[in-house]
């Protein structure tokens, strides 16, 4: 893993952990009710800064937290329209399976290409700090994946490409 | 140094918990609407009796010692006191709810009954603190509000040992001090340092931290003269209100949510770092944080509470596979966890959140012990002379 | 399996089969490009009727197909096609050559009837190229472009020049994802000519939206991103020697179903890796969580049972 790499997920990290800090809170306005605030923005008290990491222009990690909820979205590396195409159906895969992953938004918030919506049910059902090794883990692996899969069909297409011409042989 | 007494009372998180007067029981919510009473049976918690009467999740508990109510309070919108009477069927002891007449339309938050006992108060997410007391004429509890000039929900009281003064700490990133005297219990309050004529719903201060953030946790030192908050800044604030002085320690740990005092000069608080740590100081010599009274140099995770399976499935080597299955973890001895992102392991005894901190043992003025639970479920009884040395949240966390 | 088949395998099982064991039979099947094939007894257990519906039959006629399919299966060829069918053969076989190397060649023959069919264009397109090479045409004067719309909106189109003959093919990609990964595989045929080894292949040539100049004035031709053209210039390298002929127009015949299918498999390969990603992704997640983590349980028919 290079260095800046390093840096990059170190910071989302520190923020991450900072940012789940969160306690149930029923809404104000609303009788009887508890939403997460940062998806209803109904009291403007009880959400904080909304702060970007950003490692260079194509990859950044946007937090916004809140007194119970945090939304963490992620925008992946794309070079090209391979890996345009390869993430965006890789984070849709994802996306449709949000009921397995429960911290995973179903949509992503526009710019971003996956949103992670953690509430505080999160923050006590599972372990915080894991669930930031999840976060993380993700943002690593994602990246790998999709290098992995372009580098896999560009293999793929230079046999298939060789095979077919050697036939015109001789 | 004694180890802390650790009960894993569930796998849920404790929202809120009280013991009795001698310790013997505890009142505990478990993240739902309703409230278990545990006795101590050898070194267990057992289940005794449900208090259900909520139907939204019980935010707060509070047992009075001396005449021995329950009250607690929900987000449902209501507060129930609970008093023990002889059940007419069976002649047993159990409990009976009262419903309180807090007239507010949104969460009831917190709760404590004032040192007398004879009022209680509930802050609310309706910009409120209801102000409780017993009306004997109609026979039940009737509310009073302090409002003004509260603009958001009301996080965590904590009374006066006047039994008068009242101190809240809300999500507008504030703490104040009012009166909540009440004519006809109270009596007329003596001078102190926080006012002297103290009619219902004086402001005798309103407190922020240097950088803002809601105010978590608020408490009175035994004295009644220092008031000290945490809030969300990671910062914990004195308040010496003769003076005035206003102290703030910084810290750069996670924000605290609870604190006690254990004496006029230390506190204890502890919240989303898991580790109740141990506050001393002075209007002279400031205040500074002495160190952890959790021990953070060996791991205690995957303690044997945590990984219970239930029925005949409970076997270790079911768990081993069942865990390769859907965690993708070995639990081979010398074979680390599978994944590349590196496991991270807290070191602390609570594994989440510590959501409330109390006086265990000793006089006010004199704590010798504090209980805590915690999102993770535990229950954890400390000793407040077992401080070792400080180590923050980065020390703490091993990759 | 990298290259794909040129010939027919039901029909090449099914009359190997039926030679040795004369049976009534009635199968109908299709194979690549909306061919549909018949395959029947209707007179007789030893009388084989295959019937084949191609949809550019007419464009194949034109171009000399039913003079390449006389010339290919002689005898065979019914004088009038089953109804709904463009072509038939009748094969008797009771006449079909002995068990051994003369028996698979007649079989193999049969197979190949999609791939007889549409070769007649590109004999054509052959033949032409030899008489422009030897009488030069005037300066800036083209020869005939050959469309053959094998497909609702894919053309092969073929073109003899002096030199040469160029074959575009137009192919359409559905949708975002078999575009780019088209661009990919195509990127990879024009470059693959690059190896020392391929020097002898056509050369390869790939557009996207815009035609091949060649093309352009030919009418029916849509302008969309989803269109790609592909060219293939053949030398008489390719197509001299009779043999060699007929090994090109097989195999290029098969291009657009080659690419196609390549590009399917690479989806089908990524849509796999992500199921195991995720599945991965959610295993750590699971670390996280504090209770016992049960595992979904589904029914046969893929729905979760819960417990309520």
């Amino acid at each position: 893993m290079s260095n800046v790499l390093k840096n990059y997920l170190a910071a989302v990290r520190a923020t991450l952990t900072a940012a789940l800090t969160l306690q149930d809170f029923s809404s104000q306005v609303v009788e009887r009710h508890n939403f997460p605030e940062v998806e209803v923005r109904g009291s403007k008290e009880v959400l904080l800064n909304a702060l970007t990491i950003s490692r260079n222009e194509n990859e950044r990690v946007f937090i916004e937290p809140s007194i119970n909820s945090i939304r963490l979205s992620i925008k992946i590396k794309q070079a090209d329209e391979i890996e345009r195409i390869l993430c965006h159906k890789f984070t849709r895969f994802m996306m449709g399976r949000a009921e397995s992953f429960v911290v995973l938004r179903r949509k992503p918030i526009p710019g971003y290409d996956i949103s992670f919506l953690i509430t505080n049910t999160h923050s006590e059902t599972m372990l915080k700090h894991k669930v930031v090794d999840f976060i993380i883990q993700f943002m690593e692996d994602v990246d790998k994946e999709i290098s992995e899969m372009k580098l896999s069909l560009n293999a793929r297409a230079r046999t298939v490409a060789e095979s077919y011409l050697s036939m015109f042989g001789s | 140094m004694s180890a802390p007494e650790v009960y894993n009372i569930a796998q849920v998180p404790i929202t809120s918990h009280a013991f009795n007067a001698n310790r013997s029981e505890v009142c505990v919510s478990l993240n739902s609407n309703e409230a278990q009473i545990l006795g101590k049976q050898g070194s267990e918690w057992v289940a005794k009796e449900t208090l259900s009467e909520h139907d939204k999740i019980i935010t707060s508990i509070d047992w009075a010692p001396n005449s021995n109510r329950i009250v607690t309070a929900s987000q449902d919108r209501n507060a129930y006191v609970w008093s023990q009477a002889p059940d007419p069927l069976t002649g047993q002891m159990i409990w009976k709810p009262t419903l309180v007449l807090l007239r507010i339309n949104r969460a009831a938050t917190y709760v404590r009954w004032s040192p007398n006992e004879d009022k209680f108060a509930v802050a609310s997410g309706a910009r409120a603190i209801a102000i409780c007391s017993f009306d004997p004429e109609s026979d039940w509890w009737v509310s009073k509000q302090l409002k003004k000039p509260i603009r958001s929900t009301v996080l965590s009281v904590d009374w006066h040992p006047n039994n008068v003064l009242l101190a809240a700490g809300s999500a507008d990133m504030k703490a104040r001090v009012f009166s909540a005297y009440i004519k006809d219990v109270d009596k007329k309050p003596q001078a102190s340092v926080w006012g002297e004529k103290l009619p219902f719903n004086t402001v005798c201060g309103e407190y922020s931290s240097s950088s803002g953030g809601w105010v978590h946790a608020v408490g009175f030192s035994p004295s009644g003269d220092v008031l000290a908050f945490a809030s969300h800044d990671s910062s914990i604030t004195i308040v010496y209100p003769g003076a005035p002085a206003v102290i703030t320690i910084k810290s750069m740990t996670l924000p605290y949510t609870t604190l006690v005092w254990t004496s006029e000069d230390s506190l204890v608080a502890a919240g989303h770092d898991c580790q109740p740590i141990l506050f001393q100081g002075s209007e002279t010599t400031g205040w500074k944080a002495v160190g952890s009274l959790d021990d953070t140099t060996a791991p205690k995770s995957s303690g044997g509470g945590r990984q219970s399976a239930v029925g005949r499935l409970n076997s270790a080597a079911f768990n081993t596979f069942r865990n390769a299955d859907t965690r993708g973890q070995t639990s081979l001895p010398g074979m680390p966890g599978a994944g590349s992102g590196g496991e991270s392991e807290l070191m602390t005894v609570h594994q989440n959140t510590i959501s409330t901190i109390r006086a265990h043992a000793g006089a006010p003025s004199q704590v010798t012990k504090v209980s805590t639970s915690g999102a993770d479920g535990n229950l954890v009884i400390w000793t407040t002379n077992a401080v070792s040395g400080l180590v923050g949240r980065m020390s703490g966390l091993r990759m | 399996m990298i290259l794909l088949e040129p010939h027919n395998t039901i029909i090449r099982t099914t009359v190997l089969e039926k030679i040795v064991k004369p049976s009534a039979l009635d199968v109908q099947f299709v194979d690549f490009d909306g061919v549909r094939f018949h395959l029947s007894t209707p007179d007789s257990k030893t009388t084989l009727l295959l019937s084949m519906h191609i949809r550019c039959w007419n464009e194949l006629v034109q171009y000399g197909a039913l003079d390449v399919l006389k010339r290919e299966y002689g005898s065979l060829l019914a004088a009038t096609a089953e109804p709904d069918y463009n072509v038939s053969l009748e094969i008797d076989l009771n006449q079909a050559p002995p068990e051994g190397e003369q028996r698979d060649d007649f079989v193999r023959k049969l197979s190949l009837l999609k791939t007889n069919a549409v070769a007649a264009p590109f004999e054509r397109a052959f033949k032409t190229q030899k008489q422009l090479e030897a009488n030069p045409p005037p300066e800036g004067s083209q020869s005939e472009l050959m469309a053959i719309h094998y497909r609702d909106e894919e053309a092969i189109y073929i073109q003899a020049a002096s030199d040469r003959v160029t074959v575009f093919f137009s192919t359409v990609f559905r949708e975002e994802t078999d575009r780019i990964f088209g661009k990919v595989f195509l990127q990879e045929f024009v470059d693959a000519r690059r190896l020392s080894a391929l020097q002898n292949a056509p050369q390869v040539l790939y557009t996207n939206r815009e035609p091949p100049l060649e093309l352009r004035g030919v009418p029916g031709l849509t302008l969309s991103d989803d269109i790609g053209y592909v060219t293939f210039v053949l030398f008489p390298r390719h197509f001299t020697k009779p043999d060699v002929a007929e090994a090109t127009i097989t195999h290029i015949q098969l291009f657009r179903d080659y690419l196609h299918y390549h590009i399917k498999c690479s989806k089908a390969y990524m849509h796999s890796r992500m199921r195991a990603r995720v599945s991965e992704f959610q295993k750590v997640l699971n670390r996280a969580k504090t209770e016992v983590a049960t595992t979904e349980r589904k029914t046969i028919s893929g729905r979760t049972m819960q417990s309520r």
